[in-house]
Parts: C-alpha cells; sequence; structure tokens
C-alpha cells in the first residue's frame, strides 16, 4: 500500500459541546456501540493502510483510553501500525482539518516514511469511504490535491503525495494558510486540484442537532445497512458484554441496541449504548442512551440524550424536542424533586 | 517468580451425545449463551483466580478450538511468561501415541509440566459450565495439607447414578470414590477439577501408566490408586451452578438457564465476567415488526419477527412474521418468513427456509439438520413431527 493516513482528532466542534465536555469530538458515542473515531479508523485499514498518525486534542483520556495501541484495528504491528501524535502545547484543538503547526511538531512522521501517498481525514465525517479507490481517481486525475465530496458536501478528506505534504509544512506560514481544509478552500496556487465523488453512508456530526438526527436515521434498517457492511465492518474497542437480555413485560420496538442492557421496560425509536438498564414501566421513546446508564421504574422520557453513566431516578418525566433533545451530562444523577 | 500453579484444561472431548453439533468441532468449542464457547468457562475462571500458566490438551477435532483460542489475548494469557499453550498428541522417538484417558493426557504432557515445575497441577475439564474461584479452591487445599483435592456439588440424590461420587467422612476427607453407584452413600458428584501437588501426581502418573491394566482416567484409577496407597484426598464442596452439557437437551436446558432469574447462572455480573473472542458487529436493530420477550440477543441481530423465551447468537436475522419459541438461534442463522420454531436448537449458520415449521408439542428438543428440512419439502411443506 502507498497510501498512508493522517487522522486529525483535534478539530474542534462547537455546536457539539455539551457532549464534549470530557472528550473529544473524535471519541464522542455513536450508533450505540462506536466511538465517532471508529469508523475513520475502520475506513483507514478496510483500505489496506497499515500506517496511521493520530493527532488527539485535550481532553484526550478518553480518546487513548479507546485507541490504546491500536489493537482492535489491528494497528498494534511491530512495522508501521498506530502513532498518537499529541500537540506539545494542551490547546483545545484547531477549527479545521489537517493543521499544519500540528504537522510541523510531527514532521518526523511525515518525512520518514516510506509511503508514497497521503490521505488527511477526520472523526466527524461518518462514512465508508474506501480511500484505495479515492487514491486510484487521485493518481488518473494528475492533480496535486483530491478533496472526496458527496453532491455539495465535503468529507474533509484529502489526498496527496506526501512529497507535496512535506513541502506545505515548510511553506504553510509564508503561504498564510493553517490547514490543508483552509488550502483547499482557498484553492491557493500553483496548485490544482480535483475532486473525488464518494456515494454511499454519510453524516456530517458538527452540532447536537445533527447528532440526534443522524443517530434517529439508523433507526431506518435501510440506512443502518449502508453503513453497516458486512465485507467493512466498523471495528471498535471489544468490552466483553453479555449478550442484551429482555426480561418479561419488555417492548421492543424500531430500537437500536448495543450488548449487555438489561431491558424491562419500553424502548420505541431510541438507540442504547452498552450495558444500559431500562426498569420496569419505564418509556424510552426517541432517546440515546449511552453506556451504562440506568432508567429507573416508570420513567417518562422522549427526546432525550442521557451520556455515559447517567442515572435516572424511579418516576422521572422528561420531555425534549426533536429540535432541541435535552442532554444529561456524562454521571449525572437524575432526581424527581430535581424535574419538576 | 516460580510459577506456583499450572492449569490443565482437558479439551479433547467428542462429545458425541452432542450429535451433529460435533461432528466437525470438539465439545469445548460448542456455541452457548449467545456469544460464548463451553471453553470460555474454565479459562475465564483461570483469569479470575489468577492462574495465568494454562496448558489446553486437544485431540478431537482441534482445529477450531487452536483457533478460537490463538495466543489467548481475551483471556490476558498472551504473557511471555506461562501464557496458553496447546497441547496436541505428538510423535516421539518411542513412537506416535494418542491420549488415551484423561490421565494419560496430562502423562504425556510431563515434560510441559516440569518445565514450568510449579507447587501444584489443577486439572480442568473443558466441558463445563460454572463459575468458580479456583484461588479458594488452592487455600482450601493448602489448609487441608491434601496432596489432591477434589471439587465437589451435591446432585440430587436421584440423579447420584449418572455421577462419579465421593464418599467422605465428616471431615471431608474422601474415603471412597465410586463412579454412577447405582446405591449411593453420598451425593457429592465430582466436578472434574482435581488439584494435585505436582510431585505427587508425577509419582502416580508414572506408576499409572505402568499398570497396563488401567484406563488411565483420574477418576477410575488415580484416586483409587491414591487412596490404596493412604493419601490425604479431601472434597472441597462448591456451591453454585455447575452443568455438564452432554447432550442436545443439557445444552438446550443451559440456554434457558440464562432466561431464568433463580437459576444461578448470572452472565452479566460484571464482576465474574465471561471473556471471549468478541466478533465486530453493529449494535442488534429490533424493528417495527420485531418482538422480543424473555430473551437474550447478541450483537449484529435484525429481528422482524418474534421471539419469546430464547437465546439468540449473534449475527442473526429473523424475519418478519417468523414465530420462534424456547429455541436456541445459533450464529448467522437466517429464520425465514413466517417460519414456527419451538424447543429446537438451531446450528450455526442454518437457513430455515419460509413458512417451515416444527410442531413438537410435548415432544424432547430438535437439533436442527438438513435432512430434517429436506423431509418437511418432501412431506409437502407440512409442519414437521418432531415426535415421529
Amino acid at each position: 500500500m502507498r497510501l498512508m493516513a493522517i487522522v486529525d482528532a483535534a478539530v474542534r466542534m462547537p455546536g457539539l459541546e455539551d457532549l464534549t465536555m470530557y472528550r473529544s469530538t473524535a471519541s464522542v458515542p455513536f450508533a450505540g456501540r462506536y466511538r465517532l473515531i471508529d469508523f475513520t479508523l475502520s475506513n483507514v485499514v478496510n483500505s489496506g493502510i497499515s500506517s496511521v498518525g493520530i493527532f488527539p486534542t485535550n481532553p484526550f483520556v478518553s480518546l487513548l483510553d479507546h485507541v490504546g495501541m491500536g489493537k482492535s484495528w489491528d494497528l498494534d504491528r511491530r512495522k508501521d501500525g498506530l502513532f498518537l501524535l499529541p500537540p506539545s502545547q494542551l490547546t483545545g484543538g484547531h477549527m479545521s482539518v489537517g493543521a499544519f503547526a500540528v504537522m510541523e511538531e510531527h514532521r518526523a512522521f511525515i518525512t520518514k516514511s516510506r509511503r508514497q501517498y497521503v490521505v488527511i481525514t477526520n472523526c466527524y465525517t461518518v462514512s465508508q469511504i474506501k480511500y484505495h479507490k479515492m487514491l486510484q481517481a487521485h493518481i488518473e486525475s494528475g492533480v496535486d490535491i483530491t478533496e472526496a465530496v458527496s453532491g455539495d458536501i465535503s468529507l474533509k478528506s484529502y489526498i496527496m503525495s506526501r512529497e507535496l505534504l512535506m513541502e506545505l509544512v515548510d511553506v504553510y506560514k509564508e503561504k498564510r494558510i493553517i490547514s490543508v481544509e483552509d488550502l483547499v478552500n482557498l484553492k491557493k496556487k500553483p496548485y490544482t486540484y480535483g475532486r473525488y465523488e464518494y456515494e454511499g453512508y454519510l453524516a456530517v456530526i458538527d452540532s447536537v442537532q445533527s447528532y440526534f438526527h443522524e443517530s434517529m436515521a439508523l433507526l431506518d434498517v435501510e440506512r443502518w445497512g449502508e453503513l453497516f457492511l458486512h465485507e467493512c465492518p466498523i471495528f471498535t474497542k471489544v468490552k466483553d458484554e453479555p449478550p442484551t437480555r429482555y426480561l418479561k413485560g419488555s417492548l421492543v420496538k424500531r430500537a437500536l441496541l448495543a450488548n449487555g442492557g438489561t431491558i424491562e421496560g419500553s424502548v420505541t425509536e431510541s438507540i442504547l449504548g452498552r450495558a444500559v438498564m431500562v426498569r420496569k414501566n419505564a418509556k424510552v421513546d426517541h432517546c440515546i442512551i449511552m453506556q451504562k446508564c440506568v432508567i429507573g421504574e416508570g420513567c417518562d422520557l422522549s427526546y432525550v440524550i442521557a451520556d455515559k453513566d447517567v442515572h435516572i431516578e424511579s418516576g422521572v418525566v422528561l420531555h425534549g424536542t426533536k429540535e432541541n433533545p435535552v442532554v444529561l451530562r456524562k454521571g449525572e444523577r437524575v432526581l424527581k424533586e430535581e424535574v419538576g | 517468580m516460580k510459577t506456583e500453579i499450572v492449569a490443565m484444561l482437558l479439551a479433547g472431548g467428542q462429545g458425541s451425545r452432542l450429535k451433529s453439533l460435533t461432528y466437525n468441532i470438539a465439545k469445548p468449542a460448542i456455541p452457548f449463551g449467545g456469544k460464548y464457547r463451553i471453553i470460555d468457562f474454565p479459562l475465564s475462571n483461570c483469569m479470575h483466580s489468577e492462574i495465568h500458566t494454562v496448558g489446553v490438551l486437544t485431540q478431537y477435532q482441534p482445529h477450531v478450538l487452536h483457533n478460537y483460542i490463538g495466543l489467548g489475548t481475551p483471556w490476558d494469557l498472551d504473557r511471555r511468561n506461562g501464557g496458553v499453550t496447546m497441547l496436541t498428541p505428538y510423535a516421539a522417538m518411542s513412537g506416535i501415541r494418542w491420549y488415551d484417558g484423561t490421565a494419560n493426557a496430562i502423562y504425556q504432557n510431563i515434560k510441559f509440566l516440569m518445565g514450568h515445575d510449579p507447587e501444584y497441577v489443577i486439572i480442568l475439564s473443558g466441558d463445563h459450565i460454572y463459575k468458580m474461584d479456583y484461588g479458594m479452591m488452592l487455600d482450601f487445599h493448602k489448609e487441608q495439607q491434601a496432596d489432591a483435592t477434589i471439587s465437589v456439588i451435591e446432585v440430587p440424590w436421584e440423579e447420584t447414578n449418572r455421577f462419579g461420587i465421593m464418599n467422605t467422612d465428616e471431615n471431608m476427607n474422601i474415603t471412597e470414590f465410586v463412579e454412577k453407584p447405582k446405591d449411593a452413600k453420598s451425593n457429592l458428584a465430582s466436578m472434574g477439577v482435581y488439584i494435585f501437588n505436582w510431585q505427587k501426581l508425577k509419582d502416580y502418573l508414572i506408576m499409572d501408566n505402568e499398570n497396563e491394566d488401567s484406563s488411565h482416567d483420574f477418576g477410575h484409577d488415580i484416586i483409587p490408586l491414591m487412596l490404596g496407597k493412604g493419601e490425604k484426598l479431601v472434597a472441597y464442596p462448591y456451591k453454585g451452578y455447575w452443568k455438564d452439557v452432554g447432550t442436545v437437551e443439557s445444552l438446550w436446558e443451559a440456554n434457558m438457564d440464562l432466561l431464568n432469574p433463580d437459576s444461578g447462572l448470572n452472565l452479566h455480573d460484571s464482576a465474574w465476567r465471561i471473556f471471549s473472542s468478541n466478533p465486530q458487529l453493529p449494535p442488534q436493530v429490533i424493528t417495527e415488526t420485531g418482538y422480543v420477550q424473555e430473551s437474550f440477543i447478541n450483537e449484529g441481530c435484525v429481528i422482524e419477527g418474534r421471539i419469546t423465551k430464547s437465546v439468540v447468537f449473534q449475527d442473526v436475522y429473523v424475519k418478519e412474521g417468523a414465530i420462534i419459541e424456547d429455541c436456541v438461534i445459533m450464529s448467522g442463522v437466517v429464520v425465514g418468513n413466517g417460519a414456527k420454531l419451538s424447543r429446537a436448537i438451531v446450528p450455526p449458520s442454518f437457513n430455515v427456509p419460509d413458512n417451515f415449521e416444527i410442531d413438537n408439542p410435548e415432544g424432547g428438543i430438535i437439533l436442527l439438520t438438513d435432512e430434517i428440512v429436506e423431509k418437511w419439502k418432501g412431506s409437502g411443506e407440512h409442519a414437521f413431527d418432531g415426535n415421529r
């Protein structure tokens, strides 16, 4: 494989702040059992790429814990494999994909590689893009930089030669560009630009609203089937949770559930993460309930996003709206009196 | 640091009473509980008991097991010191010998054990479903200053004729071992879990090997031989869930036990998790037409039909109109539109045709096979009568 990958996991998403208090955008949970970065890393390995650098940003404990040495993606290699390339300053990330300042700090990762081409990508566009096909199109077109697009929407993924990337890292200050995304948007000369048209599943997660909308869209089995392709599995850190158990009296319809759950109440039009407990007579409708949440007896929830480890006491009633879902932060305890 | 204890896990059993489920895989590799294989239980027990050196003895259809266990990563057995070692019968200067009896299998691996030179050896079986802290059993063994400790479980008196029974005195010293007795004096059944002082065991394995009349079995030969020589053998009383899944019926029952909160078998206990090799599959989907009640469902499933009191493994597709009750549906199965299944085990990757039906009101447990489906097609697609 002539291609290496740089996964820019340090792009800030102001619209997602409710979910990124304790983690970077890259490790926001999505589709029940995944983090956003899983989709990018899976695309990378499903494209045959075995040399990957990740730019993490603060707070990165969650991301480091999740990605580890890259074992789940078969990237724990003696030769090549996964490299975590954190910034030397504890910044909260940057605003566009492929920041040259970070690349400059990790110039050795790029210069030492034997690969001829680089794909620079991000974690908040979820797709099933095949970078080796994009590379082929890039080479055939003869342009300097190729951008992946789907109609009018950019996947914020770019391919160029490693040589050109090294050159850009040398001259970016003088040319007054801050990132690859910036360069492609400004179409700076003398470089030539091309587009690679991607067809398939695409979700851009840049706000709580788009997060909620794209999560709910997965309840449509056809859309689910576009993202979860048998031949291109999405890899994630394994957790050894047992299968989900449905107890007597449970009612589950149009729902996506990860393993380890215990369902005794009703779950409709919702996505449940790992090891979620929905107690008796609880009603969960149009909700995203993340890992290890407990929904108490007789709760009535709709349009709620509950982050990890949220405990909702018995009898709590909480209703958000499609446009403004209620977001409960990680580890919150919700008591009946508080809601009123 | 010196290795204190080495586990020898006997995983060579065929399990012929499990019929077509074990034509191509050994019994310990049989799928169980929606995502596990039986061997996950002893391996996870070793992990929780901090036993880090495990020899897995295989003989019958070993490939699936070898591939499954690999480096032992799911059980933290991929280690520099110790870890997991697959032990198959091998050729030596003295010739080629198959494992002939449980004790003989260990005898043939004396060199492996001498290499580790542990204080103790624990013999385990890959055929049983149970959660047990072998560390507590080892503590008991040391306290009793025993030469061998055998884990026992109380079984119903009327079933004593199915087990190897230990007769003990009031201090749990074993006085006699009786295989499948007609008139049992005790209801303490051996669980096939033995701890030996390694040096003692080595001597007895050599002694037993020289006896041409021996069947080279732990229960049958080694234990009586040690008792005869006046060694101190004690019974370690285990309380909890334990099941030998030797037949299609008992495999089905053990799966159903998962659905019964009072069975004592809880896989949702995060303090004693059962570890397994995890396939990377998406979350399960229950669609608009799906209905699930009192069941276990694993990842990758798409459920459009109705499922009650069943255990469903990963990557199963239950199409609309299908009705499944009291079943074990193994991985990769497709259940066709309108198919009706009850009290059945569907083996991995099986295709249940549209409208297939089993009519089996009070019959035994049916293990679905291609022949059954062919017969159903031949009969003009009338309900297959499981009693015939």
